[in-house]
């Protein structure tokens, strides 16, 4: 062999090492990131603590009644389900976006939230129910809406367009009916519902909450390990099948994925928008076009979710939902969105 | 000693019939041209013999097994298929998407080794594309684009190569680039090449043998010098013309009459 490597293979190092050594401080950052904000989240309010007294009582290093009693009892659901919600939402979305190829594709819009929104407002108003029985119901609306999706797309297997179709019209049959449950509904229900509609962390149950962090700490490694056919199917189906891919196998992987976590973040905290939506197309930026890393995107979701919820709660004349702040800046994004990719005809 | 052939093979969509009752060899070592007018069923058995397509009846075999027996990775690690319209992610650069080319050789856990940096490397040389390593797919002219999937395609480091319409979209210079380039791949690698195409002009030029197809069905196979007559393209593309050598190479040049 020759001593001197031909220049193709000397500039795809150079190339490779770039983008890794990207791709590691991104990550890093990010993580470093939502340690931070998971932190602070707990030191404000009030009753002010320092990192040092919120971390102690987390990790049960110290025992001090007080702090302990803030930071257990009522700061940490709060962070804890901030975290593990943005998680979900941010690598869910950025799943969907790349399995269904749309920027736009994000469960959110794909009437998944939607089917949690009548389940969980059905519950409200007809059943009267509340609390864990509502998550549990938004649990099961979401998942029967991807499946239904999954099924009225089905055709020789499932192609993004389609999907996404049916998806937003799912969504918006949901919706109407969501509005029809609400007009039949006593003033307190309907504020009730109202107020779970909006999405916020500050109403996670302590269970709902374990049942997220173990789904998470199951998913979120599935979801990496999935990343590679996810690469393959990204380029098309006959592509991927060349390229040794079981195509519809691990798009149903996928999919249930996507699903799960989204559906857990819903019941968890309600239909909080666009933070799935925007996640994605963040931690592309931030690693490099086409890069679509889960674990960063999932990182993203939670750094906007966190941030979301100080705005919401601390920076705010008085405290709102956390879908209300991140529905006032996704939406934006999303008008950005749509006037850009059909510029490019991107669209479809 | 054959390593891709299909025995009886019929294919379809939905409840169409598109190729029935086939028997196709590809000469290893060979380059292959599929050609037939529009809608005859070329892609269709390409797409067949690539695994894409599961035969209604009849097989294909590579290596004397049934390809449905085989695995997707298994056979991935054989046979690579360049699509007709192959989907980029947008904003991919070159060598991100060269690199997919090497997913069949990679494991769940294992990671980037020497081998496939130093296939990626490899299938930039030959085709060309070194300089873009860094540029998205989206910036590049048509030719450069092809040559790119080409280079993925090469990649994938299989010894059989198919390629649906590779040249459709490409003006002649490009065209004729882009088979000088499989010809040079199949000379100095050995590599099996098969092209779906529709300029019979270049098939005969290029190419080592033809398979020229009509209505789901192989009118004609063989050396381009042997089959193509004016009887034969008058059945397959109901074009009336004379036949004259090629006066560079001598191979059938088919002239409207």
């Amino acid at each position: 062999m020759t001593v001197l490597a031909p220049p193709a293979a000397r500039t795809l190092t150079v190339t490779r090492r770039r983008r890794s050594v990207r791709a590691a401080v991104v990550t890093v950052a990010l993580a470093v990131a939502v340690a931070a904000l998971f932190v602070v989240t707990m030191m404000v309010g009030s009753f002010r603590l320092s990192a040092w007294e919120v971390i102690a009582s987390v990790l049960h290093l110290e025992d001090n009644p007080s702090v302990d009693f803030v930071v257990r009892g009522l700061r940490l659901p709060t962070a804890a389900s901030g975290l593990t919600v943005g998680l979900a939402l941010g690598a869910s979305g950025t799943i969907f976006q790349q399995l269904l190829r749309n920027p736009l594709a994000s469960p959110d819009f794909v009437g998944i939230s939607s089917g949690a929104g009548l389940a969980a407002v059905g519950g409200i108003v007809l059943l009267n129910l509340g609390g864990l029985a509502i998550s549990g119901l938004a649990l099961g609306g979401a998942i029967l809406a991807a499946t239904l999706m999954y099924v009225l797309a089905w055709r020789d297997g499932v192609t993004g367009y389609r999907f996404i179709l049916i998806g937003i019209g799912v969504a918006v049959f949901f919706d109407g009916l969501i509005g029809y449950v609400l007009t039949r509904a006593q003033l307190s229900q309907a504020r009730q519902a109202m107020h779970w509609l909006a999405g916020s962390v500050g109403q996670a149950s302590d269970t709902e909450l374990k049942v997220l962090t173990a789904a998470l700490i199951v998913l979120l490694p599935l979801a990496v390990l999935l990343q590679r056919p996810l690469r393959a199917l990204e380029l098309g189906d006959d592509t991927a099948r060349a390229l040794g891919t079981r195509t519809e196998l691990s798009r149903a992987g996928l999919l249930a994925t996507g699903v799960v976590l989204v559906a857990l973040a819903v019941s968890v905290a309600g239909p909080i928008v666009f933070v799935a939506l925007i996640a994605g197309p963040i931690a592309n930026r931030l690693l490099g076009p086409a890069t679509g890393g889960i674990l960063p995107a999932a990182l993203v979701g939670a750094v906007l979710l966190l941030t979301a919820d100080l705005v919401a709660v601390h920076l705010m004349p008085t405290p709102l939902p956390t879908g209300v702040v991140t529905g006032a800046v996704g939406a934006p994004y999303l008008l950005w969105l749509l006037a850009t990719t059909n510029r490019q005809g991107a669209g479809g | 000693m054959t390593r891709l052939r299909a025995e009886g093979l019929s294919l379809g969509y939905d409840d169409k019939n598109i190729v029935s009752n086939l028997d196709v060899t590809v000469l290893d070592g060979k380059v292959t041209a599929i050609v037939g007018a529009n809608a005859c069923g070329k892609s269709t058995l390409l797409r067949g013999l690539a695994r894409l397509l599961a035969p209604r009846s009849g097989a294909v075999y590579l290596d004397g097994k049934a390809l449905t027996d085989l695995s997707t990775l298994d056979v991935a690690k054989v046979l690579g298929l360049l699509p007709q319209t192959p989907i980029a992610p947008d904003g991919i650069t070159v060598a991100d998407l060269v690199a997919r080319g090497r997913y069949p050789h990679q494991g769940w856990f294992r990671r980037w080794t020497e081998r496939d940096h130093t296939a990626v490397a490899g299938a930039l040389e030959a085709t060309g594309t070194a300089d873009l390593v860094d540029r998205p797919i989206r910036e590049l002219s048509g030719g450069q684009r092809q040559r790119v999937w080409v280079a993925m395609a090469l990649a994938q480091d299989t010894d059989l190569l198919l390629l649906d319409e590779p040249t459709t979209y490409l003006d002649i210079n490009h065209q004729v680039e882009l088979l000088r380039l499989l010809c040079k791949l199949n000379a100095e690698a050995g590599k099996t090449i098969v092209i779906v195409m529709h300029d019979l002009n270049l098939a005969c030029r290029f190419c080592d043998h033809v398979i020229a197809m009509c209505e789901g069905s192989i009118v004609a196979e063989g050396a381009p010098t042997d089959v193509i007559t004016a009887e034969l393209v008058e059945k397959v593309f109901g074009l009336s013309c004379m036949i004259v050598p090629d006066p560079v190479a001598g191979t059938p040049m088919i002239v409207p009459a």
